[in-house]
């Protein structure tokens, strides 16, 4: 009997029970992906960091490819528990050639985006992955590329290049893009390109080239260890301190990461919403028959077991489905994502998607199990009377159409209902608002990104040209080849009638302390170099003027535990230079941590770290015909304005942020589509009688779509706004948080743009609303007769 | 001139593949100004026959001709504008937007019939509502909600909704049939004082009392009329013993 009724049940209302289960289907796919994600994306980066045998320390150095010095110190230093040594060759960007870029047939030129070295695939320490994430191995001839490089240079798989390395040159197909813990983070101003040990060794065979170290090293004692270390002297390109260091790399991809956290938390919320409506809703519609299963005798243990038992099978159903398509549909946000990331996937992972599934069947269950519980306070028939509504009427109406007599009746329609039943269209208003949330959340961290004042907190000074002469590692040897160079394109650019001025902005790296000479921490001090003279932006204070002023970074100065007017001291081998602060600033460089000394403050060149670009400024031209003149002039430099000196610098971040952006859109444009379906059915359903009474009337079809589809449009306006002005409020709390991880402690964030405003409202608005005009096409198949289902 | 004029018509539903004849080569005819009950047994095809004549359910086979115009020759949108025009339609259940008020649940169809109403037809469409629900002396429920009033209350704002456009004719599903007496025998008072004043009206009854009031009663069995009875217009309270008793002695000899 108990199955009848059930069997009976899931054939009868069979619209309602495909909806249910495609709701069920719908949250237990979100809540499975997204708190997969959000677990993968949380411990991503100590897995990939883990998995790659990231070194505790990591130095680059370059050698004679005989003697070792460092080698040496490390064979010998008893604080060293293991170390390997991979040797490669620095490549220019003429050792590089292209000879078939499908993307680009008949470039040859290739353009570096930063010091990039040849190197045999690493065995030990820093191993490298492919895009699907698996151990790279390559064949003979065959060469594996950074992203970062790849990308800069519209390269990929398949591809062949030509790679000169002394008197040697080699041809490779490019077989994989590859994932590297240290060098490929878009911030690591290192790249390697890897081949396999048999080409490595045409090149190795070589006498008299300059070799690139790579020395991995874990300690035993990090304190000991760098005791001695710094006691050494040692000529090097960079040094990697720590893990900590490396994390920091990919501060970027957590950007991203932390995106796909708020889309995650969304779908969540959204799964639960969903799951509340949809067995509120689908139990209303059977409050009649349960008061009529009250009236002839059933217990209400029986009829709660009945219903119990259908939303069970129903949910058990669901979940699996939603468990299944869970899998690619949380690989697939999470692939867009995270690119630079090998993120883990394995058996724990489809153990929390079972988990979530189990989840989704308990929260149907419970939802069920609150709402039948009702039906205890309510007699056999009050449930009758009650019909659909499952409660006693209550006055609804309050929104009077003799009052709004110019409106439509299809419009006052959609506007009373949505007024009359706000918990009912409450979903969609959620949804559509969290869509637009969503949408809006990282588009305002791109344009922020990308927008004319970000150069001000990278520490630098917005200029016309930001150039690379391919030459950055000569100037930390001796920084006269970067006042050469500099002199040299003024004279140039002077000599074709432009007045130029130049500048660079050196990096030392420098141990600093407050008051214990003993407590110190090492990070970029900057110094403005040049004949352009230029200004930086300060959050309080002034910039430092005098040779022993310095402007701070706020965080920074939290760290020492310093303000404007105390000082703080520079550690050189030989003694402490005392410096006092005039101001301090913010820099989404290096974390927020920093120094700038003024232009006559007296750095010792041997701790000069880098630069980050030239800059160039040209007397009367702007930056696009700036650029464009020096292109031609200096066709082997590369020239790059503020937008694509960041994107080099931040590793085409924005573009991931874009790419992000628009699979979001996408994702959001389908479930607002999918959400408004299953809506519109849901409540066309309920509202067969209430449609075929207005057809009785005389109502048209016409008409009648349009009142079901303004009710949608109605709600996705108004979600719209509401989206909107809670991500421009939200926004700051949001991605405000984000950008000060970085360091941007007081950004001003962009929000209003045309996308902002125009594009993304009119793309929902145009995709929802033909979803609910084709879904309104619905009532053409009610039929008068259903006039007596009124209940 | 005939509101309505049927001719052949015929119903058929196929229930588990099998065809079922509802109605079979019906032919009638409504004069303008009549009122015509329909009676007959349960599942003998009254309201099947309202439904298909009134273009709300599609026929099978025939021709219904309203004011001379074949309605099974219509479009949807045409159909959609006659019964929103010409056509009333009264049912059972005191079918109503359970989200409006009674008095924007009339005015309803006046204002979609209106569409792009310039403010004299919209004062027109409030005096008309109010003038109805004066006469069938619902004013006072105007602004309640439909679950704030009685069962006849709200049957007699259904009948104002179907008069508000001024049709030719009204259809009427057992009218009375969820009413107590006394709501049944006032709206049957208004039904004919509307009836009185020009409006065609069709009705399906199962009620002697209802039907002994209309000019001519129809009886319908196994989808095909049996016979009619005509007794001319119905003139007030005094003669009503009579026309039920007639009525009761003809139905009879049809077997109902």
């Amino acid at each position: 009997m108990f199955l009848r009724i059930l069997k009976k049940d899931l054939k009868r209302k069979r619209t309602m029970n495909v909806i249910l289960l495609l709701f069920i289907i719908l949250a237990a796919m979100f809540l499975a992906s997204s708190v997969d994600n959000l677990i993968a994306v949380n411990g991503a980066i100590d897995h990939f960091m883990k998995i790659s045998k990231v070194p505790d320390s990591l130095v680059v150095a370059l050698t004679d490819g005989v003697t070792d010095e460092i080698a040496d110190f490390l064979q010998e230093n008893e604080w060293v528990s293991e170390y390997e040594v991979i040797d490669g060759f620095n490549l220019l960007n003429e050792d590089v050639t292209i000879t078939s870029c499908q993307a680009e047939p008949g470039k040859s030129g290739y353009e570096r985006t930063n010091t990039l070295c040849i190197e045999k695939i690493p065995d030990d320490f820093v191993k490298v992955f492919t895009t699907e994430d698996s151990p790279l191995t390559l064949k003979p001839t065959e060469i594996a590329f950074p992203k970062v490089e790849a990308d800069n240079n519209n390269l990929q798989v398949g591809d062949i290049v030509s790679i000169r390395v002394g008197e040697v040159e080699q041809e490779f197909r490019i077989a994989a893009i590859v994932k590297d813990a240290v060098f490929g983070s878009s911030m690591m101003g290192f790249k390697r390109l890897l081949v396999t040990e048999e080409d490595y060794a045409r090149y190795a065979g070589q006498e008299g080239l300059v070799h690139i170290g790579i020395y991995n090293v874990n300690y035993v004692d990090k304190e000991k260890f760098q005791s001695e270390w710094k006691k050494q002297n040692f000529t090097v390109i960079s040094a990697i301190d720590g893990k900590d260091t490396i994390r920091l790399c990919y501060i970027m991809d957590m950007l991203i990461a932390a995106i796909l956290i708020v889309v995650s938390v969304c779908l969540i919320l959204l799964a639960f919403l969903v799951l509340r409506f949809t067995i509120v809703f689908t139990l209303q519609e059977d409050y009649k028959e349960i008061g009529i299963m009250k009236a002839i005798g059933l217990r209400d243990a029986g009829i709660k077991g009945l219903y119990l038992t259908k939303y069970f099978a129903i949910s058990v159903a669901g979940a699996m489905i939603g468990l299944v398509c869970s899998l690619p549909f949380g690989r697939a946000i999470l692939k867009r994502a995270i690119v630079n990331i090998v993120v883990e996937q394995n058996g724990q992972n489809f153990v929390i998607n079972i988990v979530c599934a189990v989840a989704v069947v308990g929260i149907v269950l419970l939802f069920c199990y609150l709402s039948t519980n009702k039906l205890k306070k309510i007699s056999a028939l009050e449930a009758i009377r009650s019909g659909s509504d499952g409660e006693r009427y209550k006055a609804k109406s309050h929104f009077k159409l003799w009052k709004r007599s110019r409106m439509r009746p299809s419009l006052y329609l959609a506007v009373n209902d949505i007024l009359s039943s706000l918990k009912r269209f409450g979903i969609l208003f959620v949804t559509f608002c969290l869509g637009m949330m969503l949408i809006l959340l990282p588009l305002s961290a791109a344009n922020t990104l990308k927008s004319d004042g970000i150069i001000s907190e990278f520490s630098l000074s917005p200029s016309d040209v930001y150039l690379d002469t391919g030459r950055g590692e000569t100037y930390t040897v001796d920084m006269d080849n970067l006042f050469r160079d500099m002199e040299e394109i003024e004279n140039v650019l002077s000599e074709k009638g432009m007045r130029a001025q130049t500048g660079a902005d050196m990096g030392y790296m420098l141990p600093c302390y407050a008051d214990d000479p003993e407590n110190t921490v090492t990070y970029y001090v900057l110094q403005a170099e040049g004949s352009w003279e230029r200004h930086y932006s300060v959050l309080a204070g002034r910039e430092p003027e005098l040779a022993n002023e310095v402007m701070i970074t706020e965080l920074t100065a939290e760290e020492l535990g310093v303000g404007i007017g105390d000082t703080i001291y520079f550690k050189t081998a030989e003694q402490a230079e005392e410096y006092i602060i005039t101001g301090t600033y913010q820099s989404m460089m290096n974390m927020g941590q920093g120094y700038r000394v003024s232009r006559s403050a007296k750095m010792d060149p041997a701790y000069a770290a880098g630069i980050l670009c030239m800059q160039v400024e040209i007397e009367g031209m702007e930056s696009e015909e700036a650029c464009e003149q020096l292109e031609s002039i200096f066709p082997d430099y590369r020239i790059m304005d503020a937008k694509g000196f960041l994107d080099n610098m931040i590793g085409g971040i924005i573009e991931q942020i874009d790419t992000l952006t628009y699979f979001i859109v996408a994702t959001v444009l389908i479930i607002n589509g999918l959400i408004t379906v299953l809506l519109m059915k849901t409540i066309m359903t309920k509202e067969r009688g209430d449609i075929a009474l207005l057809k009785s009337l005389g109502f048209t079809d016409g008409t009648l779509k349009n009142w079901q589809t303004a009710r949608v449009m109605l709600i996705l306006a108004v979600s719209v706004v509401a989206g909107t002005v809670l991500s421009n409020l939200l926004a700051p709390y949001i991605v405000g948080p984000i950008f000060a991880i970085m360091g941007g402690t007081s950004i001003k964030l962009v929000t209003g743009t045309v996308e902002v405003y125009v594009i993304y409202p009119l793309l929902l608005l145009m995709v929802t609303g033909l979803t609910a005009l084709l879904c309104a096409g619905g009532v053409k198949k009610v039929d008068l007769k259903e006039v007596n289902d009124i209940e | 001139m005939n509101t309505l004029t049927v001719k052949d018509l015929c119903k058929t539903y196929i229930i588990n593949k099998r065809q079922n004849n509802v109605l079979k080569n019906i032919n009638m005819e409504i004069r303008e100004g009549e009122m015509v009950a329909v009676m007959g047994p349960s599942g003998s095809g009254k309201s099947t026959l309202l439904y298909t004549i009134s273009g709300m359910d599609h026929l099978t086979a025939g021709r219904v001709d309203f004011f001379g115009k074949d309605i099974s020759a219509l479009s949807a949108a045409q159909m959609s504008s006659l019964r929103l025009n010409e056509m009333g339609f009264i049912f059972q259940q005191m079918y109503m937007l359970k989200n409006l008020t009674v008095y924007d649940n009339i005015i309803l169809p006046a204002y979609q019939a209106k569409s792009g109403k310039s403010k004299e037809q919209r004062k027109e469409i409030n005096d008309r509502a109010k003038e109805l629900m004066h006469k069938l002396g619902i004013s006072e429920i105007a602004e309640h909600d439909i679950n704030e009033v009685s069962g006849g209350q709200l049957q007699r704002a259904c009948i104002c909704r179907s008069l508000i456009n001024n049709p030719k004719m009204i259809f009427a599903d057992e009218p009375t049939g969820a009413l107590n007496q006394q709501n049944s025998k006032e709206v049957m008072k208004e039904l004919n004082r509307i009836n009185a004043e020009g409006t065609t009206i069709m009705l399906v009854t199962h009620d002697m009392k209802v039907a002994a009031k209309s000019d001519r009663v129809l009886y319908i069995e196994d989808g095909s009329i049996k016979g009619e009875y005509t007794f001319g217009k119905y003139k007030g309270q005094e003669e009503n013993r009579e026309r039920e008793k007639k009525l009761s002695v003809w139905l009879m000899e049809m077997g109902f």
